[in-house]
Parts: C-alpha cells; structure tokens; sequence
C-alpha cells in the first residue's frame, strides 16, 4: 500500500554536527536519507519501517573529494555523476569510475550517494567490488568522535552494517598507488542500462618479472555481500598466466563464490559467469602486459631517433607535420598513456592550418587514395579502418560517394569521421547529420574524430 | 525508542517552479512529483512506476536530471525546478517537440515529457550526441510504445537542427 506522507517526519538539519546531534540524543530513532534512490522506494511501496528521517542530502562536509599525495577522500554524500565528473577518480579509479557510470540511470546517478550504495548493503550494489579491489577504508563519524576502519569487514551479513547506532560514514579513503595496475570492470545484467547484476566483477592486477605480483578479485551478486576471491587470488599470486593457470583459476573462482537462485538468476548459471570472468581478466592481464612489453620496446627505440627521424616515424598516426615534430620533441616518452596524453595536448592547440593538413592525409571513406600523398603505413592504416566500408553494397557506396561530395562542396575539405568498426551507413548516418553543422562546430568535430584516429593508430604503432 | 512520528504537521517549503517563487504547505515526506501534480496543478510530470525506474517524473532539478518521485519536498527547498511546463516556454523545447513529432516519437504520451526533459538534459552537455550517447541519455526513461527508435531519431533530429543552443 501507497505510504501516508502525514505519518512521517523529516528534518533537514543545516551542519553535519546538526544531524550527529540528533542521531545521538535518540540513537536507532532516526533514519538518515541522502538522494533517496533506495529509501524513497521503499517508503513509496510503503514498506519503509522508520518513520522519521533525517536529510544528510547535499551536507557539504559530506559532498567534497579531498585529495592528498597519498589517498582521496570521497565524501559519502558524493553522486555518482560527481564521481564521474571528477579528474583523479576517473584516471586513478577506473573501477568505480566505471561503476558510477553503469549504476541507473542518469537521473538515478545525480541523486544515488557513494555513502547510501555502502549503507545500503545490496550485494548487487555496484560500486562495492570497486571499494574492495582498492581495499578502501571507511571515516565512521558520530558525535562522540570519528573511527577508520577497513572497508573490507564493513558487511558483516546479509544486508548488514558495522554501522553503530548514531553513526555515519563521513568518507570513503582510497590509496593513490594503483598507477602499475591493470583495472577491469564488468557486469553481467539482462541489460546494459539500469540492471541489477547477475554477476560483477572488479579486478586488479599487476605483473613484475613476468608474474603475477598482486591481484585482487572482487565479485557482486555472488555471495550475502560483496567478496574478495581469496582461494583464487592465491593461485594465481606469484605465478606466469598460462592457458593452464587460467582454467584452474577459472575453476576454483566459479567453486569459491557461494551465488543463490533468486529472480535474476540462478546459483549454477552465476558460478559458471563468475569462473568466466576471472578468466577474461586474466587473458586480458596477459594481453595488457605483453602490449606494454612491445610499447616499451618501440619507445625505447624511439626515444634516441633524431627528431627528424622520431618525427617522421611518427607522422602517419597524425599526418600533421607540426604534431608530428612536437611529439618528437616530447621525447622520452615511456608508456602508452603519456604518448596519448601528449598526443591531445598538441593536437588541441595546433593552428586550424596544421588539422586541415591532418585531414588531407586521409583518402574520402570509399576510396583508397589520400588528396595529397601520404605514406605507405597510413595508407594500409586507412585500408584498415574503412575495412566496413569495403563491404558495403555497390549502391550504398555510391549513396556515399554522393554525400561526401555533398560535404565537401558544403565544407571545401574531405569528410573525417574515424571509421573503425562502423558500417558504411553508419558512416552515411553521422555524414549526413554533420552536413547540418555549422562551419566552426563541424571544424571541432572532424578535429575530435581525427584525434580519434591518431589514438587508434598510435596504438597500432606501439605494437608494430 | 519508540519510531511513532514526531509530528505530522505540514511546513512551508518554498522552491522556483518554472522562474516563478512558490511557496507550498506540505508534509516533508511528500513527495515532490505530488506536490508538483496536485498543489501547483503542474501534471505534466507524470507517475509511471513510481519508484525511479522509468523517468516519467522526471524534472530538472538545480539544472540536474532527477526523478520527482524519489524526492520528499523537504529537500527541494530553496532549489529552482524546471518541469515540462516550464520547458515548452522555451524555443529549444519547441524544436524537441517538433521533431518528437516529425519522427514519431510520442505515442501515447505519458514518457514524453520525461523523454523531452531527459533530451534536453543530455543535449545541454552534448550538443551533437552520438546514437550511443542518445541511448545512454535516455536509458532512464522507458516508453511501452514506440520501440525507442523514432525516440533516438527525434533526438538526434533535434541536434541537427540546433535544439541545444
């Protein structure tokens, strides 16, 4: 039955020490609510039992992320859209950067609070497996003081907390030493859109001397809370991922998760998804470590090239030869991300002259050969991208041909638009939309699908 | 402790509803799609499911995209709310709404102004969003009629035309 709204109270205290005050004068009386993504609907369904609230909504003591050289301090009041609008949490914590971003809807993610999923204690929550992976700890604040404790024991049972009486998380503490690992994040749901997982998974690992130094394995929706893979954890620590650790591994994660039956799925479906995912992670730890093996060796040689040399090499992933000559001079270089990283910042501030350059190192989509002639490696790179667009039905490439010359004779310059993995009327989609652009925005647009295109190619020349 | 209430008075909440100051007498627990709907008449904000799944409440709240449903007016003091009566003022909106209807995008017409308020949400951060970025955008709204995809179109229909600007 629909709930009364005369038959509860809220109050909406101004400070943080307002509501501990409160929570203490009359301990388990009052129910805290922040954006009321979990308590609105039970109270709607009329199945909420507390019948007073306090609003911890939007306190700022408890929505700011502090930063110091050694963790972050995400306050528990945080939205996940404030997560995912923030810089380190999104280059430093990949794993529940990308869980804000699958956790409901848009609407869902500028109310839900990192403190509420926590508090909450759903075992399918999906930012908890990224909390465990990092091993975060947890700010508890009451009036009578502040405790740090280990995330980790935080659920101690189904739907239960270490939460006392008066209590609230104040923050969520994560270490910034995760820059060596490897992240991956999947979730297994009936979509890809505002599901409760079947299964998910936050994992980290990093390989020294060929084996594995560190990994942790964090699953949701296989067990009353989210747990860590001890047992397979410690199979693969200190070892070399071959196809026979794998399969071990793969067995003993989909043995160690304790899932249920329940409406989403069942036990069997979400031991077997379990296995497979620790597998997926560790064939990708693999493939990730040996690319970094490759990209070291390529930047190795070269970082010591003249910058004729380093520039020339480097030109066709970009076909700017004042990009190319600045990426030279960033030299040393030591990874695929500064090189990407790099890679934005001179592209952003090169002169109109040097993209339009840029531009006309690429063949039309549909055709082989660039305006001005461009290397051999660019040509196969181009070859490569528009691999779709070669499949196409005569007559759609025709249509295409058309609009391409509809956009040029629009724009004076050739259609760019980064081909990889579309279809050839996906690509007459977007050509069409953007021949309704404006000069300067559709400028903007071809310079971001460029930027595109050198992230692509950079990426394929790091493991020539 | 007993968890009887402490009172079940109505308090004076006072927010912006479409640039106009209201002031409405309100239990604090009510929630703001009823608030919206019944004391300012304003039922262009749909319920459909009632517990923030299918974005038919949805308004901007401070600029943010959220369903109404889930909010007790207690906490939308002091905000500036925009709902789908204070959108169609706007010559953006009026766009939306024609390529909405160019593309068949409204059926039956209860996610509508949630579609229309969600699609604007996402055009003011994007103005040329991909189909991806349309689907993302949209995917806490849910329409039992038109299979989405003259929705998507309308969309991006809408970009074309200039609706974010």
């Amino acid at each position: 039955m629909r709930a009364n709204p005369a038959e509860y109270d809220l109050v909406a205290p101004r400070t943080l020490p307002v509501v501990l005050s409160l929570l203490a004068q009359e301990p388990g009386a009052w129910l805290p609510i922040a954006g009321g993504t979990d308590v609105m609907v039970q109270y709607s369904a009329g199945k909420l039992s507390a019948r007073n609230l306090v609003s911890i909504w939007n306190l700022s003591e408890l929505r700011k992320i502090e930063i110091s050289t050694e963790e972050i301090q995400i306050g528990a009041g945080c939205t996940y859209t404030d997560l995912l609008q923030h810089e380190i949490v999104n280059r430093e914590f990949p794993l529940l950067s990308r869980a804000a971003g699958w956790t409901g809807s848009i609407a869902n993610q500028n109310r839900g609070t990192l403190g509420g999923n926590i508090v909450n204690a759903s075992p399918a929550a999906d930012s908890l497996p990224a909390l465990l992976a990092y091993e975060a700890e947890l700010l508890l604040v009451s009036a009578s003081g502040e405790r740090r404790i280990p995330y980790a024991g935080f659920h101690i049972a189904y739907r239960k907390t270490q939460l006392a009486p008066g209590e609230l998380i104040r923050a969520i503490c994560l270490k910034r030493s995760f820059s060596g690992y490897y992240a991956h994040a999947r979730k297994v749901g009936a979509r890809n859109a505002q599901a409760i997982s079947k299964v998910s998974l936050a994992a980290l690992g990093r390989i020294a001397d060929g084996v594995v130094d560190d990994i942790r394995l964090a699953m949701g929706s296989v067990a009353p809370v989210p747990v860590r893979l001890t047992e397979a954890e410690r199979i693969v620590k200190g070892k070399s991922i071959d196809s026979e650790l794998i399969h071990l591994a793969r067995a003993t994660a989909a043995a160690e998760v304790r899932p249920i039956d329940d409406i989403r799925s069942t036990l069997r479906y979400r031991s077997a998804v379990a296995g497979n995912l620790v597998a997926e992670f560790l064939e990708q730890l693999r493939a990730s470590h040996e690319r970094a093996g490759k990209s070291s060796a390529v930047l190795a040689r070269w970082n010591v090239l003249s910058v004729d040399k380093a520039a020339e090499e480097i030109l066709p992933c970009c076909g700017s030869k004042s990009w190319a000559r600045e990426m030279a001079n960033r030299r040393p270089v030591t990874d695929e991300a500064s090189i990407l990283a790099a890679c934005d910042q001179i592209w952003e501030d090169l002169p109109e002259s040097d993209w339009l350059e840029a531009f006309r190192s690429h063949p039309r989509i549909g055709e082989s050969r660039s305006p001005v002639s461009s290397s051999a490696q660019s040509a196969t790179w181009s070859g490569q991208e528009q691999q779709n667009v070669g499949l196409a039905r005569e007559a759609v490439k025709a249509i295409l041909a058309e609009a391409n010359r509809a956009y040029e004779k629009r724009f004076n310059r050739i259609f760019i638009v980064c081909a990889t993995g579309k279809s050839a009327p996906e690509i007459l989609e977007i050509l069409r939309r953007r021949l309704q652009n404006d000069e300067p925005t559709e400028l903007h647009e071809a310079a971001e699908q460029q930027r595109q295109i050198a992230h692509l190619r950079l990426k394929k020349w790091l493991t020539l | 402790m007993t968890n009887a209430p402490r009172a079940r008075a109505k308090c004076e909440i006072s927010f912006t509803v479409n640039g106009k100051p209201e002031t409405v007498r309100a239990h604090p627990m009510a929630r703001l799609l009823d608030v919206l709907r019944f004391d300012l008449g304003l039922t262009g904000t749909k319920e459909g499911c009632g517990e923030g799944e299918c974005g038919s409440c949805s308004v901007l709240l401070d600029g943010a995209l959220v369903n109404s449903c889930l909010i007790p007016a207690l906490q939308a003091t002091g905000t500036h709310i925009l709902t789908i009566e204070g959108l169609a003022q706007d010559a953006r909106a009026q766009l939306l709404q024609q390529s909405f209807l160019d593309c068949g995008g409204a059926q039956c017409g209860i996610c509508t102004p949630g579609m229309i308020l969600a699609a604007h949400h996402l055009l003011h951060k994007k103005s040329q969003p991909t189909l991806d970025e349309i689907r993302e955008g949209l995917s806490g709204n849910l329409c039992r009629c038109t299979g989405y995809m003259q929705i998507f179109e309308a969309v991006a229909d809408a970009a074309s035309r200039g609706a974010s600007t």
